[in-house]
């Protein structure tokens, strides 16, 4: 069994082999220089704590010697080739496999003309590592882009004391993810936390100015000594490409996580998989799908044919506050709400006919745990029940035979 | 070493479904009751310190609903991820129904 990528997802699935009982070589490719780690840590812990109190390992250094998986560091696959069923590898060795899993990820997308010195982008470990750095020691912090990875880097560095300006594009933060009323109320967090947050922004380039930096927007320039951008990722596909497997956005695969090619799976964020639920291709970037996907696929890997069919799930957390999400939103300002904007304890419910197909909540954390139940199960709603705060969400489906009696 | 048996709530008022914190000793203690069985933990998830008596307990799985990590609620174990584990305490329910708590000091 060979994984190719040892994010989360490559590391879930390796794990998932073994306890699955398979005591056959396993082989996981890390093109970085490091054990596999977790992401989420390094737009937030990592930024506040330091690189020392924040442990993102996904397992012990040593978990994978005991558990006989052979880890490959700072190797890539660098090419496939499907007839033959092999990985040619970086260092210039080749290995074959029986099965195969794609666990690539994705890369920040890059703007031309906005690089070099005090420009950072985030994916890896090392990225963070150096923008921690350039944090620490600037008076002005720039965020290109009002994404996730915008926004949590601006609240760390506004929690580490530093002047931030966050420039985005859309009349909104976060407007694609979360729509027009959530992405208001992040704004106005960002706000109030003293960030300076100038949506409507076109930035067309940079300049060098002294040790720092000129971003150029449609309105002026901004003065900054760091430039944070995060504006979106491509997925890393080229391999899969190459060897002749379908791509388009991401690697397609089904809903058993599996390629085309017999016996080659792909998962996490590169793979945009076919849920016949939603009738479409659906990638997404999310730390518990990519892992929940891992697991499946592994099981998968070893002969069984099992759907993936978990529910998505994700969060941020940015201050205080916390967003997470159940489901798939297809569109953020179609949406049903509960709770208060004013208090910023808020929910946006997205239904299909009568059920619920997604929710995204600030602050109410309890209302995405009870929609991931429901949408598992049957049950039946109206926008009425949903804006009401005294129906329990809960009830919205028929009760389990054991909880009937507990309550 | 001897167990120090902590005086808490009294079973009555944590009925089976349901789960409380107490403070013992300094000690943050979730108390939940497992199918009529008590068992005691540490009041925080080991991901990041989220209080886990304001999560979810559907009966058999203790949910923290910062990041929604996954506890059996019987044994603490981990569901997902699944190598997490609660720090458990020595628990026991006296003939008058008082839960005594052993934080191990
Ligand atoms: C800063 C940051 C914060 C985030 N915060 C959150 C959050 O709060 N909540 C949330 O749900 N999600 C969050 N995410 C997203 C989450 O981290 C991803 O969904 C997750 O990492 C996906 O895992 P993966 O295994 O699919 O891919 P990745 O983690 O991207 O791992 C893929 C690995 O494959 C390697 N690779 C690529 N090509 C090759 C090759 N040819 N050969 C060998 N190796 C290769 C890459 O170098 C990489 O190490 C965050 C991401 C970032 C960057």
């Amino acid at each position: 069994m060979v994984v190719v990528g040892g994010g989360v997802g490559g590391a879930a699935a390796v794990g998932e082999l073994r306890r699955a009982g398979f005591d056959g070589g396993i082989t996981l490719i890390c093109a970085e220089n490091a054990v596999p780690y977790q992401r989420p840590p390094l737009s937030k812990d990592f930024l506040l704590n330091g690189a020392a109190a924040t442990n993102c390992d996904v397992q012990p250094p040593d978990w994978y010697s005991q558990q006989e998986i052979e880890l490959l560091l700072g190797v890539r696959a660098a090419q496939l080739d499907l007839a033959a069923k092999t990985v040619t590898l970086s260092d210039g060795g080749t290995i074959s496999y029986d099965s195969l899993l794609l666990a690539t990820g994705v890369r920040p997308r890059t703007l031309p003309g906005i690089d070099g010195e005090g420009v950072c982008y985030l994916r890896t470990m090392g990225d963070a590592a150096e923008l921690l750095d350039r944090i620490h020691a600037a008076e002005h912090v720039a965020v290109l882009g009002g994404g996730f990875i915008g926004c949590e880097v601006a609240a760390a560095a506004v929690r580490l004391g530093k002047r931030v300006t966050i420039l985005e594009a859309l009349p909104t933060l976060l407007q694609r993810a979360l729509g027009t009323t959530m992405g208001e109320l992040i704004a106005g967090i960002h706000r109030g936390e003293g960030a300076d947050v100038r949506t409507g922004q076109f930035v067309s380039g940079i300049r060098r100015r002294g040790r720092g930096l000129s971003v150029i927007t449609g309105d002026g320039t901004v003065d900054c000594d760091v430039l944070v951008v995060g504006v979106g990722t491509l997925p890393n596909q080229e391999l899969a490409d190459r060897a002749g497997l379908p791509v388009g956005n991401g690697i397609d695969v089904d809903e058993y996580c599996a390629t085309q090619a017999p016996g080659v799976y792909a998962i996490g964020d590169v793979a945009a998989q076919h849920l016949p639920s939603y009738g479409r291709l659906v990638r997404v970037e999310h730390y518990d799908t990519a892992i929940r996907q891992g697991r499946t696929a592994a099981r998968n890997m070893l002969g069984a044919r099992e759907a993936f069919t978990d529910i998505h799930w994700f969060w941020s957390d940015q201050y205080e506050h916390s967003i997470q999400s159940a489901g798939i939103t297809d569109n953020p300002d179609d949406v049903v709400m509960r709770g208060s904007a004013e208090q910023r304890s808020l929910s946006a419910f997205q239904l299909n006919g009568d059920r619920i197909r997604s929710v995204i909540s600030l602050n109410r954390p309890k209302d995405v745990l009870d929609v991931r139940r429901l949408l598992a199960r049957e049950h039946s709603v109206t926008a009425a029940q949903l804006r009401d705060e005294s129906a329990p969400l809960k009830r919205l489906a028929p009760p389990p035979q054991r909880a009937a009696t507990a309550n | 070493m001897t167990a120090q048996w902590h005086e808490t709530v009294n079973v009555d008022e944590l009925w089976e479904g349901d789960m409380t914190a107490v403070t013992v000793d300094g000690e943050n203690v979730l108390l939940i009751n497992v199918d009529g069985q008590v068992r005691a933990y540490t009041n925080s998830c080991p991901h990041q310190a989220g209080p886990l008596d304001e999560g979810d307990f559907d009966g058999e799985k203790l949910t923290c609903l910062r990041h929604m990590w996954e506890f059996d609620a019987d044994t603490g174990c981990g569901i997902n991820p699944d190598n997490a584990q609660l720090k458990t305490f020595g628990c026991k329910v006296a003939d008058d129904g008082t839960i005594y708590v052993d934080i191990g000091r």
